[in-house]
């Protein structure tokens, strides 16, 4: 990808993410690429468990697509008892959004890629 | 895995579920220790340990938000989506195009359903076959006993909670070629992540089972 079109990804990235997060029932995402992480929670105390859950999800999810040989990983949703988790990757970056299990997660991933 | 009522029903509702959901490809049904109960035969030892183990440090993450529900892996050529279904968990993979709503329907009626029949008309309580697949690991030390095994401490507690009995001493070790011997077994001592996954075996153990550091072996309690 051309250096300017990927800065132009980062940047959209970055505002469709400030977009979502004030929508009803978004707790937050944790984006990290290469040399940076960028990281809103509207809880702190879970910062620790919530980045080793999508560190998790995006590694084993890769992996289990490997074992499974069903190809490149689009993205991976992870519903717990009280949460719900989106992780794809961007580009370089890894992307995780934390939102109530109620919200639609197709539309916030449709959203990640609007221009 | 053992052929008992148990199984046999939970591979029969694997196989409804297939031909109700031509999409689904693979199934598989395990606890979530790791334990397979169900799932289909052609698959390699080795891919079901896999599997295992990514799904098994997913689990142990999310249980500090609350615990794992579903899983799904959308991919170019497939989706994974992993369930829970009672006390078990249901693996599936499928097409691309797969319908995971109609799956989820699908999969939550039929698994409870045929549970609840076989404790209606299973006379003595069910009771899956832990059959844990482990990988090998030396076992050495001056103090080391050479007829005794180790394992995981929270592998043994859970086979004590599922056979109802205070703990394990014995378990039966299968290797890759069919090889089966039994010995004692104790837990690892400082049992922790590191030790998640292994079995240490004296080297004595190891010449009879003809198992090497590294190889995968089939290990379950005997009560």
């Amino acid at each position: 990808m051309p250096a300017k079109s990927k800065i132009q990804q980062i940047e959209n990235l970055g505002i469709n993410l400030e977009s979502i997060k004030t929508r009803e029932g978004i707790i937050g995402y944790i984006l990290r690429s290469p040399k940076s992480a960028s990281i809103d929670l509207s809880d702190p105390a879970k910062v620790v468990d919530y980045a080793l859950l999508s560190a998790a999800a995006l590694d084993e999810g890769k992996d289990l697509s490997d074992t499974l040989e069903i190809g490149e990983v689009n993205n991976i949703i992870l519903e717990g008892t009280d949460v719900k988790i989106l992780s794809l990757r961007i580009g370089d970056s890894r992307l995780s959004v934390f939102m109530k299990k109620d919200v639609d997660h197709e539309r916030v991933c449709k959203d990640l890629y609007a221009t | 895995m053992s052929v008992d009522p148990y199984t046999v029903a939970l591979n029969n509702a694997l196989t409804e579920i297939k031909n109700i959901c031509p999409d689904v490809t693979r199934s598989f049904i395990f606890t979530k220790e790791g334990a397979m109960l169900a799932g289909d035969t052609e698959v390699a030892d080795e891919t079901l340990s896999k599997l295992l183990h990514s799904f098994q440090s997913i689990a142990e993450k999310a249980d500090k938000v609350g615990g794992l529900n579903t899983l799904l892996i959308n991919a170019k050529n497939g989706k994974v989506y992993v369930s829970q279904v009672n006390d078990m968990y249901l693996a599936i993979t499928t097409s691309k195009n797969a319908d995971i709503s109609y799956l989820r329907s699908v999969t939550h009626v039929i698994v409870p359903t045929i549970l609840k029949l076989l404790k209606d008309i299973t006379p003595t309580p069910l009771k899956p076959p832990p059959s844990q697949p482990l990988i090998v690991d030396d076992l050495t030390g001056l103090f080391k006993r050479q007829d005794t095994v180790e394992i995981d401490y929270e592998i043994l507690t859970q086979w004590s909670r599922l056979l109802n009995v205070k703990s394990i001493n014995e378990v039966e070790i299968e290797s890759v070629d069919g090889t089966i011997g039994s010995c004692k077994v104790k837990a690892i001592d400082n049992s922790g992540k590191e030790s998640r996954g292994l079995i240490r075996i004296p080297e004595k153990i190891c010449q009879i089972l003809k198992v090497k550091k590294g190889e995968l072996v089939k290990v379950k309690p005997v009560s």
